[in-house]
């Protein structure tokens, strides 16, 4: 019953369970890990469960979807041998990190910070690879990113993991606006997101949309698997913790470019034959990455450089091998995602040694390494494992994954492609053994004086040989994985050594290990003199060919420079301009109300002052006459009074008198003039 | 519920004399007055919604007897599209009012501020739910008030001066505005409502129509702070107090885009494309061409700014840019009723507006949470705080991520649903090739500034603090409280906006 739901479960589970990450971690930190632990586990089984169903199913395809946000955006699951295939890879390699954590991490703070991130990563990787749509693949696609970028800088307090989480998230985005323009003319052109709408109807669609849509999609592969141009970010990515480069950076994430070039393979069908120049620049993309990438390998002398440069050029066989499909073959698919699992198997395998060695020496410098092959026997003998997978010896995985690769792109005809990628494998070969020359060969390095150098960790060291085995034995699966992917092609473990690939590899290698035995090993004079000669392809390849110089230098800092010029432009024109128009009005003002003091104001205010002036001289006139006048009534009334009857000349009573005369004399004259 | 939308509108108008007395016993009384009214008023709209889905055509109005003489009532409405803004708005005053309790401690005057804010949600959510062109106007005019005193009083450097620009540009677009709705009255002989004018303007002489349109938009465009008239907005959400700023961002310059689909393109724009078609498609490509260039003004500056609310007032400007974008990809096709369903690019862009009101909000009141707890503004001389706020930190970094476009957060969904709407419309006009792939290369700018934004303020190294130098220390309770609730928002809004989706997808314009 549960695992009915096993489609839908193997990425929820993990999502859902990364918020209940800092509950848990209040119960304990090791309940917290064990936690992550418990999870990863559960995921892979359900992982391994689906291997069953899908190879039961007649199609070899299960879906199941439900309504999201609307009709046309809905969620669901697409699982056929494809997704399968990569959900067992990222829930398998989510509980070997976890395993491995307990002994790297532990005593890092944050850890809380760390196993949330890594479960939504889990999470958000599966579901990108069983998902039924594009937009829902978008959706993780973009989570994974972010998770990318929160585990890359997950010691935030160092300003060059920061810088780095941000270089990569930046530069991935870039990828990301190509396909999300994809996707746009996908909905445009059938107005559906899924994925079985899709390959139904595609032929529906005009062939330079369709040319469109692949192109733009390789171009979101090509930032999220670090192929050329946009492969600089996956060395800067070193700055994470080795577990997170080995899942994200080795083993996972980066593989996700191959997973949406290999469905969209399967989703154009024989459409992908006709779009002109697809297959081709995806090839050769593939091919020119394999050898740059392991050209920077054989230089660098950080160790996790060479497992990041190495992952490039691995990664640029899965993406050469998948451009080699043609309307005869589909070899070159399933080489492709052959040679994916084994090299996140030598390449995990890598990164969980690496980090073993940084652990006890503290430094990432190979040059400070040497003669580790006593101190550190186990982690010599699995180094020795992955250099030989690596290398593509035989019986190890990826003599048969890369012999695969090797004979697709042979099978073309295309020579220089194929002069390329034999090159490439004498490079391969060539840093492998540099690789395990510099770090256990020799003398112990002045570095490790000081050191009291151990063995790694059991706990590290469990996972680690978990991984050599599968590198031993996974070769060997070739038959039976062909069946499981349904892939119609002859595949024999015999064929693999019996093909005219094998003997031009072997004759090829042998010169190579001769030169770097001389060169690193025995120390040879005149190999020593050539290796320390300072020469300009050596400066090309310090600088990695430049790519970072144009990205960082140019691009990033002259959009810079350029935002710098904008904003103090708009600072002149947003403060001038505004100001300026303030200034206009307020001259404007300023004369108005000139014209309205002198207008309005000074000239009434003439007018009314003399208006009251003349009022008040009018008045003071008038009381004199008033007052004469009265004073002369009063005075004759009195006087007339007096002589009339004698009365005492008391004033008040004497004013009264007259001036109560008076009123009646006007009051009789008012009266008598209102008449007329 | 009858008279749910008249509640609305009254119950601030109420509270803010309830508000300024409460305040004036404990600021955080009145807070919380604040607080639950924008509750209640989120609970009586949302009573709406059945009304909405039900009916035929989807809305809920009320009416009411106002002003005869000028053919006015007192119409308030709500569809799809109005009722998730409201919600979205009474969510960030919620949040606005509950931060203010911790941020606005020990400020002076607080009974008027918290008054003021009360005043503010009036008009605020007013805009939004009224049909009638003058009680919008009024309304529209009405927000300007509190934010002047907000921003002027309790607002950083220079908070006066920002507030005065503020007000005047506008003020000056309103005026526009105004000419805009005179006009309309004028051309409709009378009508004042936008539904009615609509219909109405489809006699109109196309000369005066060409006019109205450009000057409403002009007008509106100035509240939504596009390039050229945007240069009001980084002093005033810079200046203005966290919570004014987050309630600026999220929900003021949304009016204006709103203001543009609900009267610009859903009242003239019909009328316009049926009697001049042709101007019409050049206006719509006008308004692409200043989306971009807003977008990217607005995110190249962000890259480069060093004080932390510039920053994110800048990635204002370049969000509305993002959303005229979206706005010009209005669907010019007609259905058989004459009338156009809502397309998955205008769906899209008020989403948009939605997701960039909550992401924004938390986004300023996180940066006013730093800027509260260190009393730094240059980033610059920040770092490392993510160890001493944890919390904040990880409310800034989703607010910032949401910005950016990722999912699971917010924005993405939106910002993505207005690219395919985009794609649609290039099918049938190739015009939006080159801006559609602008708009893209934008979206790289954002992640840009965002991350900057974070590293510079979050990650790397903490500085060490000086001797006698205030411990730094996380945010109280009430400000957790409220970007605690903007988070939640955000990511439902991100992982579930169906609810908003189905409610704006019943809308239709014409």
């Amino acid at each position: 019953m549960f695992f009915d739901y096993s489609s839908w479960l193997c990425w929820l589970l993990p999502l859902v369970s990364s918020l209940f990450v800092p509950l848990v971690a209040k119960v304990s930190a090791k309940a917290r890990d064990y936690y992550a632990i418990g999870i990863s586990l559960v995921t892979t089984v359900l992982a391994f469960s689906l291997v069953s169903d899908v190879t039961a199913s007649s199609q070899g395809l299960l879906t199941s979807s439900v309504t999201w946000i609307s009709q046309s955006i809905t969620a669901g699951v697409f699982i056929d041998p494809l997704s399968v295939l990569f959900t067992v890879l990222v829930s398998f390699f989510g509980l070997i990190i976890s395993i491995y954590s307990l002994g790297y991490m532990k005593g890092e703070e944050g850890l809380t910070r760390y196993y949330f991130f890594l479960l939504i990563f889990i999470g958000s990787m599966i579901g990108l690879v069983v998902s039924d749509n594009f937009l829902q693949m978008f959706i993780f696609w973009e989570m994974v990113g972010m998770c990318s970028y929160s585990l890359i800088s997950f010691w935030y307090k160092r300003p060059e993991s920061v810088r780095a989480g941000t270089k990569v998230f930046l530069m991935t985005r870039i990828g990301d606006i190509a396909l999300l323009a994809a996707i746009g003319l996908i909905y445009a052109g059938l107005g559906s997101f899924s994925f079985r709408y899709a390959i139904a109807n595609i032929g529906s669609l005009e062939p330079q949309i369709v040319a469109a849509i692949a192109f733009l999609t390789l171009g979101g592969a090509i930032a999220k698997s670090a192929q050329l141009p946009l492969h600089t970010w996956l060395y800067s990515a070193m700055e994470a913790p080795t577990t997170v480069s080995a899942l994200l950076h080795a083993a996972t994430m980066v593989k996700a470019g191959i997973y949406l070039i290999a469905r969209l393979i399967l989703i154009l069908g024989p459409l992908a034959f006709e779009i002109n120049m697809w297959l081709p620049t995806v090839a050769w993309i593939g091919v020119l990455t394999a050898f740059i990438g392991a050209t920077l390998a054989l230089y660098t002398p950080d160790i996790k450089g060479v497992l990041a440069y190495s992952t490039i050029s691995q990664l640029g066989f899965m993406m050469a091998a998948l451009g080699t499909i043609s309307a005869h073959s589909s070899l070159g698919w399933f080489a492709s995602l052959f040679h994916m699992m084994s090299h996140a198997f030598f390449e995990g395998l890598g990164f969980l040694l690496a980090g073993g060695i940084i652990h006890a020496l503290g430094t990432r410098d190979m040059r400070l390494m040497g003669g580790l092959k006593k101190l550190m026997p186990i982690t010599y003998a699995l180094s020795l494992v992955m250099i030989i997978t690596t290398s593509g010896l035989p019986p190890f995985a990826a003599f048969f994954s890369k012999g695969l690769v090797i004979t697709s792109i042979s099978e073309t005809g295309n020579i220089i492609q194929t002069i390329m990628i034999y090159a490439t494998t004498m490079l391969t070969f060539a840093y492998s053994l540099r690789f395990i020359t510099l770090i256990f060969m020799g003398n112990k390095s002045e570095h490790m004086e000081k050191l009291h150098v151990h063995e790694a960790p059991r706990i590290m060291l469990l996972p680690a040989a978990v991984l050599a085995v599968l590198c031993l034995v996974w070769g060997l699966t070739e038959p039976l994985l062909g069946s499981f992917m349904r892939v119609e092609a002859e595949l024999s473990l015999l064929g693999a050594f019996l093909n005219l690939e094998t003997p031009i590899f072997f004759a090829l290698l042998a010169p190579t290990g001769l030169l770097i035995y001389l060169m690193y090993y025995k120390q040879n004079a005149t190999m020593v003199k050539i290796r320390n000669r300072q020469t300009p392809l050596k400066t090309i390849l310090k600088h990695g060919y430049f790519f970072d110089d144009l990205y960082e230098g140019i691009l990033a800092k002259g959009t810079v420079t350029f935002s710098g010029g904008v904003h103090s432009s708009e600072n002149v024109a947003s403060r001038g301009f505004p100001l300026g128009v303030a200034g206009s009005v307020n001259r404007f003002a300023k004369g108005v109300r000139f014209f309205e003091t002198a207008a309005f104001g000074a000239f009434p205010q003439m007018v009314a002052g003399f208006v009251i002036s003349f009022a008040i001289n009018v008045r003071k006139y008038l009381d004199v006459l008033a007052d004469q006048l009265l004073n002369l009534v009063a005075n004759r009334t009195l006087s007339s009074a007096s002589k009339m009857k004698k009365v005492p000349q008391s004033s008040l009573q004497h004013y009264l008198a007259a001036a109560l005369l008076g009123f009646i004399l006007i009051v009789i004259l008012i009266i008598a003039t209102m008449g007329v | 519920m009858d008279f749910a939308l008249l509640l609305v509108f009254i119950l601030p108008t109420i509270a803010v004399p309830i508000v300024y007395f409460a305040a004036k016993k404990s600021a955080k009384l009145g807070a919380l007055i604040v607080a639950t009214v924008a509750l209640i008023n989120i609970g009586l709209v949302l009573t709406t919604v059945p009304a909405i889905m039900d009916s035929q055509p989807h809305q809920y109005v009320e009416k009411y007897y106002w002003i005869p003489v000028l053919n006015a009532e007192f119409t308030l409405f709500v569809d799809g599209i109005s009722l998730s803004i409201s919600i979205i708005s009474l969510v960030l005053i919620f949040a606005a009012a509950v931060f203010s309790v911790n941020y606005m401690q020990g400020k002076k005057n607080l009974p008027v501020y918290y008054a003021l804010l009360s005043l503010l949600s009036v008009g605020l959510v007013g805009v939004f739910i009224t049909s009638n062109l003058l009680l919008f106007y009024f309304c529209w005019e009405l927000m300007l008030v509190p934010a002047y005193f907000i921003v002027g009083n309790w607002g950083y450097r220079e908070s006066y001066r920002a507030a005065f620009k503020l007000f005047i540009f506008t003020h000056a677009g309103a005026v526009f505005v105004l000419l805009g709705i005179g006009s309309i009255y004028m051309a409709t002989n009378g009508i004042t409502d936008m539904f009615l004018a609509q219909q109405a303007l489809l006699n109109a002489n196309p000369d005066l129509l060409r006019w109205i349109l450009v000057a409403l938009t002009a007008g509106f465009a100035v509240k939504m702070a596009i390039v050229p008239v945007h240069m009001w907005l980084p002093d005033a959400h810079s200046e203005a107090p966290a919570t004014m700023s987050a309630l600026l961002s999220g929900v003021i310059i949304s009016a204006g885009a709103y203001a543009i689909l609900r009267l610009s393109l859903g009242t003239v724009f019909p009328a316009v494309l049926s009697l001049d078609g042709g101007f019409a498609v050049t206006f719509l490509h006008g308004l692409t061409v200043f989306g971009v260039i807003s977008a990217f003004f607005g995110s190249l500056i962000a890259l480069v700014e060093t004080d932390i609310k510039r920053i994110i007032a800048y990635s204002s400007i370049a969000h509305m840019g993002y959303v005229l974008f979206g706005l010009s990809l209005f669907p010019t096709n007609v259905l058989a009723g004459g009338a156009v369903a809502i397309t998955a690019a205008l769906t899209g862009t008020v989403l948009h507006l939605l997701n960039h009101a909550v992401s924004k909000g938390l986004f300023f009141l996180s940066a006013g949470s730093v800027m509260h707890q260190t009393e730094l503004r240059n980033v610059s001389e920040m770092g490392g705080l993510a160890g001493k706020m944890p919390f904040t930190a990880v409310s800034s970094t989703i607010a910032a991520l949401s910005i950016a476009g990722t999912p699971p957060f917010a924005c993405f969904i939106s910002e993505f649903m207005i690219f395919v709407g985009a794609f649609e419309i290039i099918k049938t006009d190739g015009f939006f090739v080159l801006p559609t792939a602008l708009m893209l290369v934008a979206t790289v700018l954002s992640l840009a500034y965002s991350l900057r934004f974070v590293s510079k303020v979050f990650l790397g190294k903490p500085k060490d603090i000086a001797e006698g130098e205030k411990k730094i220390v996380d945010v109280p309770n009430y400000m957790k409280l409220a970007m605690a609730v903007l988070v939640v928002f955000v990511i439902l809004l991100g992982i579930w906006p169906t609810f908003f989706v189905n409610l704006i997808s019943t809308v239709s314009f014409g």
